[in-house]
């Protein structure tokens, strides 16, 4: 097809989201930008400030340079824990057994109640001075403590929670193990593959661009949790869950400082952008797209 | 022999996985029948059931009962899981696919709309709807869906579909099929395990969307279930019992949208797809 | 000014758009219910001032010329709610030609939606406001000045020149409200420890905290730890003859070193005498929570209750509570004021129509009939009167509240304009200082140079 062709064919396939962005979702963004160097309250209109927001935040705010630690932390640890985990379960579960679909909704479950106020309530339960985790610890001999309430184990208990939450990360993965073609697996099984091998040689390299997927969305995501942080924590105690979009949001809604916000939105960006960034050239060694011929061999 | 015990153990794990997932939302089910006096004490289960907390919660409102709410987010629903499998897959195709003018332009710009945190764009989105006098209205809340259902959604599918072997569109053009139709016929059917993915998830996370249903949505009359479960917390009193057994009974749709639609991301059409 | 010429411009664009879109969806649409949305909202977009006063066409032919529409916004729970619909419903009787276009939510959503509608000056003509959020949207202008309306004889004046700011009334006072503690009197009394008297000051309250330290159970104590809230240790600084910490509407910044290091060392010593909760249990606390707060819980045998509030924690414990005034000093102690309000929108177009709902909200007798106490306590001595016979055992104690203090009561200190981040600060702060990672000097350091920056900005 003449490229000519190809461009007007792309341009079709992709008007739907090209049109929305243009109209919908363009100029809210470049507001923002433009916003991020003014001081708005949105009680009133936006005064022009030129860089002082930004010279606040790497000058002397405290509170961002925290909340970047706090949310470095998060990610550190919560990206690789849900990913190895939702594999190994989305494993488990891609399986053919008898009621199998209610063991997968079961286990997907606790992620449908993400954002709920239960959710609050319940971690409470489980991980407050009087929660369950105590009352195990206590048979045991050792004496708990307020987990959700204590500096050092505050956002251990979020990290947690994200990672029992892994349901859609789960769904993802086995959708993509179901697209491992089964005739791979059979021909392996023939050359007298064990399950060791079969699992490196075939499933990781079929299921490399859906866990490449969900390695950049990992991150994307993590950087700007906000929930668990918010009904639970409040960021606290002392800043100690204070993630940078909790940080973020109480610029912009309790203390009217939505230019502030803007520019952490916008310094938000560019960590996150350029953390996706290197992870799309790092890809090319280790991502395995069929349609590109393999360059795995 | 062997095979069959190995199948028994599979099933004790999964069983015991399943209940040490399971088990807070069971002590959430008993917690949302313990009249007040209770709620503190450690028992996972209430020396008698308040079935009055769900009936009572159910019709909280004198104006409006949850049925109302209900099936006004479940309407909303059906636009915004409508428009998100019909758009994913075609903007998702032209990215994965076709070699046009400034596409890995395009491409970086949507994933960056991911990376800017919403709660710095949703006023002037406000401003934006606001002006065009579309506030207190379902139109800001689906219409977004209709655009390729956000750039989580197309960059999933890309994903899917560059895992595709190229063999099959090769094969395709060679039978004189333009990209129109190799899409129709050959992609489209092979990402149905990712499009029931879509499905799934824009369902599950439009429905506690709370902050942008609560600036689009005034009147109480177009509430949503998320937006009617809140009225249940004021600044001081909160209606535990009647909170705690609304909200079991909010991801219930949820749960069920899952459940029956699993078998068709697990069908393993993707097999079937490459043998024909 | 840029931002409108820009979105007139994208406003258009979209708008051409949507109907693209609109038409390709077919006209069933516009038939049934689904048009609602659309048809509804299309007209007030011809008007370019939008605003929350829609055209009065829908419904009611026979309307006077003069028909208005108000809007009106509020939080609260549903009693409030649906009694505050049916006083809208009295008053559009009343007053033919008057209807409503009422929003009402919760306290949370409220205070999420009320930025959105301020920034696309949309706010209704009518709106709630309270003590904790009044100073920074009238320092932003979104409020309206109400000193010229009447209030004689309805609401003492020494009331209404307490709650002006800047010299002018925003906001239209609707109940008393009052700051005491409520106490666990049962549990107290079996303990054998002597119950907090009216205008107990200070040094009784930290005494108290030792003696229920030694009559009470291990795990349990007399008062909770109120380090890290910024309102406790504004009362013990004025309490004791010092400035408020923001005053003149938070153009002066005043922490008072000596006072400041007393108060947070008497906590200190307290951590370590174990007469208040360890750290981790003080913040685990949430109030109202049936399973987490402090006194429903039965950890702390006093919690800090106002006239608006106790009602939620009395109906956690029924019968049990009892209640008291804030600790006193030489100066006074705690405060017994509204802070609750309707305030006019500065955008609004029918702004003497709202004024005029507004006295009669709080003076018309079927109104109050109807409203009960779904705002606390009437502000209003007569309609107080009239619902007097009424008052159910949760209200009462509220009412208790309010008596116990009135006497020394000091003013009501809201926190000022940008204030707000120097609250939260001192609460992670003093949060540091309590798990021992902070010294009591550094924070006084921190905390004093932020007030002063902030209030500099403010003058």
């Amino acid at each position: 097809m003449a490229q000519r062709g190809r461009n007007v064919a792309g341009y079709v396939f992709i008007s739907p989201w090209l049109i929305g962005f243009l109209l919908l979702t363009l100029w809210p963004i470049a507001q923002s930008f433009y916003l991020s160097f003014t001081d708005y309250s949105m009680l009133a209109d936006p005064v022009w400030t030129g860089l002082a927001n930004y010279r606040h935040m790497f000058g002397d705010d405290d509170s961002f340079t925290k909340s970047l630690k706090v949310t470095f932390t998060f990610v550190l640890f919560s990206v690789p824990l849900k990913l190895f985990f939702s594999l190994m379960v989305a494993m488990l579960l891609a399986k053919n057994l008898r009621g199998m679909n209610v063991y997968r909704t079961l286990i997907y479950f606790p992620s449908l109640i993400g954002g709920s106020i239960a959710v609050s309530v319940l971690w409470r339960n489980m991980f407050g001075a009087d929660g369950y985790i105590n009352a195990i610890l206590a048979w045991f001999g050792i004496a708990g403590k307020g987990w959700i309430s204590s500096p050092d184990t505050a956002l251990g208990t979020l990290i947690l929670l994200n990672t029992w939450q892994f349901g859609s990360t789960m769904v993802i993965f086995l959708a993509g193990l179901k697209q491992v073609p089964q005739e791979l697996y059979e021909a392996a099984a023939v050359d007298g593959a064990g399950s060791f091998r079969r699992f490196f040689r075939i499933t990781l390299p079929m299921l490399s661009p859906v866990m490449f997927f969900n390695l950049v969305l990992g991150i994307i995501n993590s950087f700007q949790m906000f929930t668990a942080a918010f009904v639970i924590t409040k960021g606290g105690p002392v800043q100690s869950t204070y993630v940078y979009a909790m940080f973020l949001y109480e610029k912009a809604f309790k203390h009217f400082q939505m230019g502030y916000a803007s520019a952490l939105a916008w310094v938000l960006l560019a960590i996150v952008a350029a953390l996706t960034a290197i992870n799309f050239l790092v890809s090319r060694y280790w991502v395995f797209y069929e349609a590109e011929g393999g360059r795995e061999g | 022999m062997t095979v069959r015990r190995s199948k028994w153990v599979v099933h004790l794990v999964l069983i015991v996985f399943s209940l040490l997932m399971i088990y807070p939302v069971i002590w959430w089910l008993g917690a949302s029948l313990k009249p007040l006096d209770e709620m503190r004490l450690p028992a996972i289960w209430p020396s008698k059931p308040m079935w009055s907390n769900y009936s009572d919660g159910w019709h909280f409102s004198d104006q409006y009962s949850f049925a109302h709410f209900f099936s006004n987010t479940l309407l909303m629903e059906v636009g915004n899981v409508f428009g998100s499998v019909l758009t994913a897959a075609l903007v998702a195709y032209g990215f994965a696919r076709l070699n046009f003018k400034l596409r890995g332009m395009w491409f970086g710009i949507l994933l960056l709309t991911m990376m800017l945190p919403t709660q710095v764009t949703i006023i002037p989105q406000y401003i934006l709807y606001n002006s065009v006098g579309l506030v207190n209205s379902y139109v800001p809340l689906v219409l977004p869906h209709f655009f390729g259902g956000g750039a989580f959604f197309i960059f999933l599918i890309v994903q899917f579909i560059r895992g595709i072997p190229r063999d099959l569109d090769e094969a395709a053009t060679i039978d004189g099929a333009s990209v129109y139709g190799i899409f129709w016929r050959v992609v489209l059917p092979l990402v149905k395990p990712a499009l029931v993915t879509v499905a799934i998830f824009t369902f599950i996370w439009s429905w506690d969307d709370f902050f942008a249903q609560i600036l689009y949505l005034s009147s109480v009359e177009k509430f949503t279930v998320a937006l009617a479960l809140r009225m249940f917390i004021d600044q001081f009193e909160i209606q535990w019992g009647q909170l705690l057994a609304m909200s079991l009974l909010s991801v219930v749709p949820s749960a069920l949208m899952f459940f029956f639609a699993q078998k068709h991301f697990v069908s393993g059409i993707a097999t079937t797809g490459l043998k024909g | 000014m840029m931002m409108r010429k820009g979105s007139k411009f994208w406003a258009l664009l979209a708008f051409a758009a949507l109907l693209t879109l609109a038409g390709c969806g077919g006209s069933g649409g516009n038939g049934g219910n689904g048009g609602n949305a659309g048809s509804g909202n299309a007209s007030p977009s011809a008007s370019p001032s939008g605003g929350s006063s829609e055209a009065p066409s829908s419904g009611d032919g026979k309307a006077p010329a003069a028909s208005v529409k108000l809007g009106i916004m509020w939080w609260g729970a549903d009693d409030r709610h649906e009694a505050t619909l049916k006083a809208l419903d009295l008053y559009s009787k009343q007053h033919p030609g008057t209807t409503f276009a009422p929003d009402y939510m919760a306290w949370d959503g409220y205070w999420q939606k009320l930025p959105a509608l301020a920034a696309s000056k949309t706010v209704p003509d009518i709106l709630q406001m309270d003590a904790a959020y009044i100073q920074d949207y009238v320092a932003k202008g979104v409020l309206e000045d109400l000193s010229d309306l009447d209030l004689g004889g309805i609401v003492d004046p020494a009331v209404i020149d307490n709650l002006k700011i800047d010299g002018k009334l925003y906001g239209i006072p609707l109940s008393q409200n009052a700051q005491g503690i409520a106490f666990n009197k049962p549990a107290l009394e079996a303990a054998g420890i002597s119950l907090p008297q009216k205008n107990w000051t200070w040094d009784d309250y930290f005494a108290f905290a030792r003696e229920a330290r030694q009559k009470l159970p291990k795990g349990k104590y007399g008062i909770g730890d109120a380090s890290s809230a910024w309102d406790w240790y504004n009362w013990y600084q004025t309490g004791n003859g010092g400035k408020p910490l923001m005053g003149d509407n938070g153009k002066t910044f005043t922490l008072d070193k000596d006072l400041f290091v007393k108060y947070q060392q008497t906590f200190a010593d307290l951590r370590k005498e174990q007469a208040v909760p360890p750290p981790d249990k003080s913040l685990s606390f949430v109030e109202n929570d049936p399973s987490a707060d402090p006194m429903a819980s039965g950890v702390v045998m006093t919690r800090g209750a106002t006239t608006g509030s106790v009602a939620a924690l009395y109906t956690l414990m029924p019968d049990q509570v009892d209640v008291v005034g804030i600790p006193t000093g030489p100066a006074g102690g705690g405060w017994a004021q509204s802070t609750i309000f309707l305030s006019v929108s500065a955008n609004s177009q029918h702004k003497e129509e709202a004024k005029a709902f507004l006295k009669w909200f709080i003076t018309d007798p079927d109104a109050g009939q109807t409203l009960k106490m779904t705002r606390g306590i009437p502000i209003n001595p007569d309609i107080f009167k009239q619902l007097e016979p009424t008052m159910e055992p949760k209200d009462l104690i509220g009412k208790k509240i309010y008596d116990m203090s009135v006497e020394k009561a000091l003013p009501f200190y809201s926190i000022a304009q940008g204030f707000t981040e120097w609250v939260d600060t001192y609460k992670s702060t003093m949060e540091g200082v309590m798990f021992g990672q902070t010294s009591i000097e550094d924070a006084y350091d921190k905390l004093n140079k932020l007030g002063q920056q902030i209030a500099a900005k403010n003058a």
